[in-house]
């Protein structure tokens, strides 16, 4: 139950502080934008000094002038748009026995053409029996990461299983994913045996990916990097001074620093990118110098760009796209993922339509879910095993008056 | 010809989802669905529609054309169905006759529905009782008016038409015209509208 009576009195501080941050991100993205025209000017200097110095932070690694724009191409016809999108029901302690299920939803269009779509999920239930001895040690307490990090690689694999089986010789294809193709998560697992595994099957697939010659981008809508602010504030030696990621007014203390000047810290690289990209145009192509992208193979790497997606006649956002380098150095290549993007957010309203379509298909009701449970339920009984709910759950299933 | 398949059934009326959409049968024909111990049912199809498969999802303007859509929107019409909803107005006996009143046992939730050809349409004649289940207990929600409209065209069209149509349908009329004559308004109404 939320009492809202008592929320309205938080509420009120809320517009203050919004107006607050809204002043200070407009005076951030003028700096910002005077010392992007700088970078700009002399942008392999900038690089070299930046691969000399190694920054702690992460920060954006130039292949071009950072100020580069392009438009977006028409998307060829006919072509192959796949994709895929994953959900799933996380283990719950009280329920037994301990399982996950991941569903992988998946779509393939064949644009320019009459021919049928594929539009199913595959389901996938899984106990952590099935799960090799390194993943039986941290199930038991990273449980939602890890079952996180199996749906992103199951959401891969069924993206090139789904590009294998609708490709067309001749005919172009791009496979759109969706969330970031940098295993950002997998640190935080604090396990390297199953990091290593994982990044390992995942970048196996990337590479499968590159000999199919599949190109695959994934898309990120409300990114909240700061690669190319931090190359701002790294070129401003302003980098290692914050605290990495103040994230409002509040944080910045006024007394110290000049107000019209203020530092570039908690300012994202979309905020930047908004005043630097017109509708439906791309950023440059940005590498990233992520740790853990040192285990991608060669030409594996993940670069990205940055898009600004109209979404109506009024409103617009900056959405990230992620691609392998081996799509990054490949210009025909960036402009068809480009231009497939950009004609899947035109009709998606602002997201890509054969991600939502992925994301319909996978998604796990409330009803399915509690349908499946009694599937199980059922099953065990069946099997002369009973389904020992725990009393919780039971209490919060059914509350009494 | 299999068209459809039953997704909901009773004893009075049954809904059945459409295998192609351009094969629906139409409102007012008569449909034959597979019941439960193998002998048929017939019902009358009193409703057509075409949705949208997940009750979440609503169909939106789209702004283009057939074809652009078929080409450019491949998951509309993934997404769309059309189902009939029939009310039971007959159905074989054991010995293999129509018998013009309600089974006793309604259609198989899956079972096969095919559209009814011209001799049963013939076979479903006088007396016509099944026009008095029509008009006094019809399904929920079924137009009956527009209905025996549609059903005596079809009679009329199953007699031959211009070529001796005309004698059946005037059969098929005074059955009606009984059932209705202290509503005189109407059964100008609905004789009005066949021809």
């Amino acid at each position: 139950m939320l009492d809202l009576r008592q929320l309205r009195d938080q509420l009120g501080r809320v517009p203050e502080t919004q107006a607050g941050t809204r002043d200070l991100r407009e005076k951030q993205r003028r700096r910002a934008l005077r010392a992007l025209q700088e970078v700009a000017d002399e942008w392999q200097r900038v690089q070299a000094r930046v691969q000399q110095t190694q920054p702690g932070h992460l920060v954006a690694a130039l292949r071009s002038s950072p100020t580069m724009t392009a438009a977006s191409s028409a998307r060829p016809t006919p072509m192959t748009v796949v994709s895929t999108d994953g959900s799933q029901i996380y283990p719950d302690r009280h329920i037994e026995p301990t399982y996950f299920l991941l569903n992988i939803g998946r779509v393939a269009f064949q644009y320019g053409t009459t021919e049928s779509p594929v539009l199913d999920a595959v389901p996938d239930l899984r106990f952590p029996s099935d799960l090799n001895d390194h993943f039986d040690e941290v199930l038991s307490t990273m449980t939602t990461e890890v079952v996180s990090a199996l749906r992103d690689e199951q959401e891969l694999a069924e993206l090139l299983r789904l590009a294998r089986e609708t490709h067309v010789p001749g005919r172009p294809i791009v496979a759109l994913a969706d969330g970031t193709l940098i295993r950002w998560m997998l640190r935080g697992m604090q396990n390297r045996a199953v990091e290593e595994e994982l990044i390992e099957r995942y970048t196996g697939m990337l590479r499968e990916f590159r000999e199919e010659q599949f190109p695959i981008a994934s898309y990120i809508s409300m990114p909240g990097n700061t690669e190319l602010v931090n190359l701002l504030r790294f070129h401003l030696d302003e980098l290692e001074e914050e605290a990495p990621h103040p994230a409002t007014v509040d944080e910045v203390n006024p007394g110290e620093v000049d107000e019209e000047e203020p530092p570039l810290a908690g300012l994202l690289d979309r905020h930047v990118f908004a005043s630097v990209l017109a509708r439906g145009e791309r950023s440059a192509v940005f590498g990233s110098m992520s740790r853990i992208q040192r285990q991608y193979p060669e030409g594996n790497e993940i670069c990205y760009f940055y898009l600004h997606v109209p979404v109506n006649d009024h409103e617009s956002e900056i959405a990230r796209v992620e691609i392998p380098a081996w799509v990054a150095d490949d210009r025909p290549l960036v402009d068809l993922v480009h231009a497939v993007v950009m004609s899947e957010c035109r009709k998606g309203e602002g997201y890509p339509l054969v991600l939502s379509e992925a994301h319909e298909r996978a998604v796990i009701r409330a009803p399915e879910r509690d349908a499946f449970q009694r599937l199980l339920g059922r099953t065990l009984r069946r099997a002369g095993l009973s389904s020992p709910h725990s009393q919780k759950r039971r209490s919060k299933q059914r509350p009494r008056v | 010809m299999k068209v459809a398949e039953v997704i909901e059934s009773s004893t009075r009326s049954f809904v059945a989802e459409v295998y192609n959409d351009n094969d629906a049968p139409a409102f007012g024909t008569w449909v034959r669905a597979d019941g439960r111990d193998g002998r048929d049912i017939f019902g009358l199809i009193s409703h057509v529609e075409v949705g949208s498969y997940d009750g979440n999802r609503q169909a939106v303007a789209l702004g283009v054309s057939e074809e652009d859509r078929q080409r450019e929107w491949p998951m509309v019409q993934e997404l769309l169905r059309t189902t009939v909803h029939a009310q039971i107005l007959a159905h074989r006996d054991r010995d293999g006759r129509v018998r013009q009143t309600l089974p006793a046992q309604p259609p198989g939730i899956h079972a096969f529905t095919y559209r009814c050809e011209e001799d049963i349409v013939r076979e479903l004649g006088a007396p016509y009782d099944f026009l008095r289940t029509l008009i006094t207990q019809p399904a929920d929600n079924v137009p009956v008016d527009d209905l025996l409209v549609a059903v005596l065209r079809h009679i009329y069209t199953a007699h031959g038409g211009e070529t001796g149509g005309r004698p059946e349908l005037v059969r098929a009329g005074r059955t009606l015209s009984r059932l209705l004559d202290d509503d005189h308004e109407r059964l100008q109404s609905v004789l009005r509208r066949i021809l």
